[in-house]
């Protein structure tokens, strides 16, 4: 088991249909983190504790300085945390309400991220760490050769074959970029997604992203530390 | 370990299944039939009370019926004794006469298979079957006492012998044909055709037929409801035939107790089995909590760890198998030396308990992979 390289089947699961019918909306209603709470309340917040909708296919900018939850809020929109008062409502439904399986199912086919710590598999190159994600999916999304592409485009195609832990972590975070982009999504979060990329390289990412949103109608949540020109964005957030 | 744990136990259970399948085929396959294990001959025990009244040693019909019911008997006969006189006289210069009896058995109790085993009314040559024990008397006892001839069974059967019927009245001589020995029935048989013929002609008027030896067919005379039916009523039987109830006995046990070690081992093996999994799992944590991150459904991560053991439970209940295969081959070579009959290849069973035993260690891992999975959410 050294070698943990999950060649992972379809789900069983087959697509229930009504996740198609309506563009999934996320919804924040009064949330606030339990281990933040005394200090945000002493100060103005655009997000924590207000009713706030992200309409599908915007894109969102979260500014937030360091220490005031910005990592937090990708996790409790992504679920991976819960340690938060109010609600974080997706199609009007709080995340505690879903199923491991209806969760797999979104992660799989609505919602994407690309975290600040990144997470890749250590003991996968680069491409099998795109892979993994790639065949996650009934069908995959992407092709081979659209990887391949992608990859091209952001400078890491001689990286590919590379153990992730020898990758720079510019490196890194342009392969979880790909990795993001490869399933299909409604909506996709990102945690400080250029934080060690140079200008160019940033440029580059920035313009793939805004394509594969494009062409998936979807929106993306943003948060960084400053202001940037990356995107078009259509609503701008203070926490 | 734990491969070799399971290997083991899934060695000794499919040994186990297959001495038991060996065995009944040793005991009631027909390539073994052993006359002397299913065929027994019932009477009761003469006492010194009984003495002097031989109608106490006749089973009465009620009796007979009872037996006829156990479960244990398949068939049953009446041995039927003669109501005449014999006198067997050897010819030419033998000059050996002898004064003797017939009994007979239905002819389905007959172990010797002979053409010649058949008389018709006219027919003036009577088949008899002699046991076999009474030749050897003949042979190592009598004839060195008294400095006669050892006879063959082959010359025995060439020879023929004079018989003369009588009942006081009448006498007539008929030839005897010796067609064969018998290790079954320890007497003098002939046909029941010529038996009831003989009976009817010669016999006492008025005295009617009766039963003081009954054979039964039993497929397992080392039954002990068997032996306790003979204990209660005072029968008797060849007390010799029983005691292979014993061997059978002890038999089973070896093979019973191998079967519960292998039992034993299995649940040893199923929990290193399971405990190995959580380990697996409890190392893999970081991993498949990313797994799960990223949006792998909890049925394709089942499905993944599953695919990491199951081939191996497979290799090892072919390895076993193969094992099983080879040593049943061995032991059908080394008992067919000893004319004993198996099957060269393992039983159905066999095959059966392999498949249960690794249907029941992937449950057990699908239940443990499952809890755990599901925990670690």
């Amino acid at each position: 088991m050294s070698a943990f390289i999950p060649v992972l089947y379809p789900a069983l699961r087959k697509p229930d249909p009504k996740y198609y019918l309506s563009l999934m909306q996320i919804q924040l209603d009064q949330l606030l983190p339990v281990p933040l709470k005394d200090k945000i309340l002493q100060r103005k917040s655009g997000i924590w504790n207000e009713n706030i909708v992200f309409n599908p296919g915007s894109f969102v900018k979260i500014k937030a300085p360091s220490g005031t939850g910005k990592t937090t809020l990708v996790h409790y929109l992504y679920n991976i945390r819960n340690d938060y008062t109010g609600k974080v409502l997706v199609n009007g439904k709080p995340w505690s309400e879903y199923g491991r399986n209806e969760i797999a199912f979104l992660r799989q086919q609505q919602l994407s991220v690309i975290f600040q710590d990144l997470r890749l598999f250590e003991q996968l190159t680069a491409l099998e760490n795109i892979e993994l994600k790639r065949v996650m999916t009934p069908t995959p999304y992407c092709t081979p050769e659209k990887v391949a592409a992608m990859a091209a485009r952001l400078n890491v195609t001689h990286v590919l074959h590379q153990s992730s832990k020898t990758l720079s972590y510019g490196e890194r975070q342009r392969i979880a970029i790909i990795r993001a982009l490869v399933q299909p999504f409604e909506w996709l979060l990102m945690d400080e997604p250029f934080s060690h990329l140079d200008e160019e390289n940033t440029r580059r990412a920035a313009a793939l992203i805004a394509e594969e949103c494009s062409a998936r109608k979807a929106g993306f949540i943003l948060t960084d530390l400053d202001d940037d020109q990356h995107f078009a964005y259509n609503v701008l957030y203070q926490l | 370990m734990a491969s070799l744990g399971l290997g083991i136990a899934m060695v000794l259970i499919l040994i186990a299944l297959q001495a038991n399948s060996d065995f009944n085929q040793l005991l009631y396959s027909d390539k073994n039939q052993n006359e002397t294990a299913d065929f027994l001959v019932i009477n009761k025990k003469v006492t010194n009370s009984m003495m002097g009244q031989p109608q106490k040693t006749v089973f009465s019909p009620e009796e007979i019926e009872n037996i006829r019911r156990q479960p244990f008997v398949q068939a049953s006969g009446l041995i039927t004794s003669s109501k005449f006189k014999v006198v067997a006289q050897a010819p030419g210069e033998l000059h050996f006469a002898t004064d003797m009896f017939f009994e007979s058995v239905p002819d389905s109790f007959i172990d010797v298979k002979e053409e010649e085993w058949k008389w018709e009314p006219g027919n003036r040559i009577i088949p008899i079957i002699l046991p076999n024990d009474f030749l050897n008397l003949y042979n190592f006892g009598f004839s060195l006492s008294q400095d006669l001839p050892q006879i063959s069974q082959e010359t025995v059967k060439a020879l023929p012998l004079q018989i003369v019927i009588s009942n006081g009245l009448i006498s007539e001589t008929y030839t005897g044909h010796i067609v064969g020995f018998s290790d079954r029935i320890s007497s003098f048989l002939v046909p029941a055709s010529f038996m009831d013929w003989a009976n009817e002609k010669y016999g006492a008027a008025g005295t009617a037929a009766t039963a003081s030896r009954i054979v039964i067919k039993t497929a397992d005379p080392s039954n002990p409801t068997l032996v306790k039916f003979l204990d209660d009523h005072g029968y008797t039987t060849n007390q010799d035939k029983l005691k292979f109830s014993k061997t059978r006995v002890i038999v089973q046990t070896i093979v019973s107790v191998i079967g519960f070690f292998g039992l034993v081992l299995l649940f040893f093996a199923l929990l290193v089995f399971s405990m190995f999994i959580q380990l697996i799992i409890a190392a893999c944590k970081k991993e498949i909590q990313l797994l799960v991150t990223l949006g792998t459904a909890p049925k394709q991560l089942q499905r993944y760890l599953l695919k990491q053991f199951v081939p191996l439970y497979i290799i090892i209940g072919i390895v076993s198998l193969l094992i099983v295969v080879a040593l049943q081959y061995q032991a059908h070579l080394v008992l067919a030396r000893h004319d004993m009959a198996v099957s060269p290849l393992p039983a159905v069973w066999t095959f059966a308990g392999a498949v249960v035993v690794i249907a029941l260690v992937y449950i057990v891992n699908l239940v443990t992979v499952r809890k755990y999975i599901l925990q670690d959410q």
